[in-house]
């Protein structure tokens, strides 16, 4: 009395999907996001394996590690809407140079005048399942018993550390200990407007200041490790993300 | 027959044979529409297969990875080994289980059934998707001791589960998230919905005198927290087994001295093979169990409101309510050879 198999042949056609019809003029060109890393100020250029001396703690840091997410890169047109850029998640891996570029490629022709990203990965793919790409788990920003992205690691070797090291795991995607952040880049208030036209990279250029992170939290001689959200990791991932400055824009 | 039969009350197989004229990018076409099945009674499930679609030979190697060694550190034990279906696929009865080179966990491996129902995973609910949960045991130090990169490494290097990820997957090269979503199918798939209770529930089992008394006390006293027909609510609550709490539990996700002390309600289903009890197997018996609600409560700032004066209960009581309990062992489930390690 099996009802064991149900066997149909069912014969579906479906429509291949658009293909772009090739025009003499491109309707899409690239803008890209140039992230320069410095230390302090703006003459200063941030690298692993060097030694840094923190403007505000003294300590002495030598990076081994430094690696963020910035995710949902938006771009705004002059007529106020916003372009999306799709699947936009991005791990910028300082052992990896080309990692700091952040490229947006099919954005439609035009001028826009502003840029929206998010510092970290937004609260839906933290709670979405696998993921690929930049969110692969593989790439060990993760945190596998308390489920989340690692949005910041900070590690490296500090003769102010109690260990000799420092570790800073920063994550935090929900209620009072979220560090997500979602900020915007006005072009007119420092440059031009992005132009993109066909066939054409246009170049956003900002600069990450590592040492931000322990401009408020202090010494790694009082805390050299964080493996959770919380309070601390609040502050110094604020720190951080608000201190990503937007210097010009090349098109 | 039995085995067939067993194998119908799980499944409900429809074969379509599909045949398209293209194929969308990286989307596979599912050739077999093997079907999950909710029982007319459960809720709607959380997880729900989304971006997953689930196909037989995707539960397959999912199947394949739960029973290989190939994800610990040194090749010794598999997810297997610590959830044993014969055990409910909880451990073999001890308190805490034995990583690679026998390093002993700190709580005690949690009977695994209708995950799929599941919010969130853990004594403490820590982990939010029945994808990513199995990164916690490949990567942690007292249980496979892996990592996900070196993992993916090893699946890569072996032929034959190259050639099951490219058949369930259309993938040439394996991936952490195919690995996961694979994983991810069999134990969404893990239906426990055959046991006396649940016969009752399909009006095909009468309950005997005392699991029909057993039935009204257990609802009347315990079915605020272990609410049928999965019996949890999946909150977070303290049960009063301690005064001083060696593990924060719920408190150590929220890192909120209120969750101190809280773990998650547990399911009781099959709840009479899968002892040791509570998160750290601290009762080996059920009646140790009803002991503890009924003369064992420990006061603390965190202990659950309705717990405050123990839930009384007659030694008569404690005997019903413990022969409906026995009536959540679903032999089906234990015995069903779809879930059982794959003989190649
Ligand atoms: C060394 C023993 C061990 C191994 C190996 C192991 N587990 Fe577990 N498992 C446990 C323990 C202990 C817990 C409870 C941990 C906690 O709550 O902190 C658990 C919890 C779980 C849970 C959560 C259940 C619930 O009620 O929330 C699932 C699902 C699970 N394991 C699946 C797996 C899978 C899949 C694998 C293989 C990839 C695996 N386990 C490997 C011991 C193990
Ligand atoms: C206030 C909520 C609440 C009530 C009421 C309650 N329980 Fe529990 N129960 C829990 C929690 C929470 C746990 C897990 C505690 C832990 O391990 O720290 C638990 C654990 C258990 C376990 C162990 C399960 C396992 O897999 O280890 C059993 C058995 C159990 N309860 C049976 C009962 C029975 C029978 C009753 C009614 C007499 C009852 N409970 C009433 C919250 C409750």
């Amino acid at each position: 009395m099996i009802a064991f198999a149900i066997a149909g042949l069912t014969f579906t056609s479906c429509k291949k999907e658009e293909e772009e019809t090739p025009t003499a003029t491109a309707s899409v060109g690239s803008v890209s996001i140039n992230l320069e890393h410095k230390w302090e100020d703006e003459a200063t250029n941030f690298t692993l394996n060097a030694e840094y001396i923190h403007p505000v703690t003294n300590d002495t840091l030598n990076f081994t590690t430094m690696k963020y997410y910035i995710s949902n890169l938006k771009l705004k047109k002059s007529d106020g809407t916003w372009w999306t850029h799709p699947e936009s998640y991005f791990l910028v891996d300082l052992e990896n140079e080309s990692s700091t570029k952040l490229m947006m490629s099919n954005v439609p022709v035009g001028t826009y005048t502003e840029l929206s990203y998010t510092f970290g990965v937004d609260s839906t793919r933290n709670v979405s399942g696998a993921q690929t790409g930049a969110l692969s788990i593989a790439n060990n920003m993760f945190w596998s018993w308390n489920s989340g992205y690692i949005f910041l690691k900070a590690e490296g070797t500090s003769v102010n550390s109690s260990t000799g090291s420092y570790s800073f795991h920063l994550g935090g995607f929900t209620g009072t200990n979220s560090i997500l952040s979602t900020k915007n880049v006005v072009f007119l208030s420092n440059s031009t407007d992005v132009v993109v036209t066909g066939n054409h990279e246009s170049e956003i250029h900002m600069i990450t200041f590592p040492d931000k992170l322990w401009n408020t939290s202090g010494s790694v001689s009082n805390t050299n490790t964080i493996h959770m959200p919380g309070a601390m990791a609040k502050m110094m991932a604020n720190d951080f993300s608000n201190g990503i400055v937007f210097e010009h824009v090349h098109n | 027959m039995k085995l067939f039969r067993s194998m119908r009350l799980f499944f409900s197989f429809i074969l379509v044979l599909l045949l398209f004229s293209c194929k969308k990018d990286n989307e596979i076409v599912p050739v077999d529409n093997f079907a999950f099945r909710k029982p007319s009674y459960f809720p709607e499930p959380h997880y729900t297969f989304q971006n997953n679609a689930l196909t037989r030979s995707r539960f397959n190697l999912g199947r394949d990875l739960f029973y290989d060694t190939i994800l610990s550190l040194d090749n010794s034990i598999s997810c297997a080994s610590c959830h044993s279906q014969t055990h409910g696929f909880s451990d073999h009865n001890v308190a805490f289980s034995a990583g690679v080179n026998g390093t002993l966990g700190v709580r005690n491996s949690p009977a695994l059934a209708n995950l799929a129902w599941y919010p969130s995973f853990m004594w403490d609910g820590g982990v939010n998707n029945i994808e990513t949960f199995s990164v916690a045991p490949i990567t942690n130090p007292l249980e496979m001791h892996e990592t996900i990169f070196q993992v993916v490494g090893k699946l890569n290097a072996n032929a034959a589960y190259r050639s099951k990820f490219k058949a369930a997957y259309d993938v040439d090269s394996i991936t952490d998230q195919k690995m996961l979503q694979a994983l991810g199918q069999y134990m969404a798939m893990l239906i426990s919905d055959d046991s006396k209770y649940d016969k009752y529930r399909k009006g095909t089992y009468t309950f005997t005198a005392d699991e029909n008394e057993g039935y009204s006390l257990f609802q009347s006293k315990c079915a605020s927290c272990h609410t049928e027909p999965l019996f949890t609510d999946f909150s977070f609550r303290n049960n009063g087994l301690d005064a001083v709490f060696a593990d924060l539990g719920r408190g150590l996700i929220t890192q909120e001295a209120a969750d101190n002390g809280k773990f998650r309600v547990p399911s009781l289903r099959n709840i009479q093979i899968t002892y040791p009890y509570m998160h750290d197997g601290r009762f080996f018996t059920l009646s140790q169990v009803l002991d503890h609600y009924s003369t064992g409560i420990q006061s603390s700032s965190t202990l659950d409101q309705s717990l405050t004066s123990g839930i009384p209960l007659t030694a008569d009581e404690k005997l019903k309510i413990i022969a409906f309990l026995k009536t959540l062992t679903d032999y089906t489930f234990m015995a069903n050879p779809d879930l059982s390690e794959p003989v190649h």
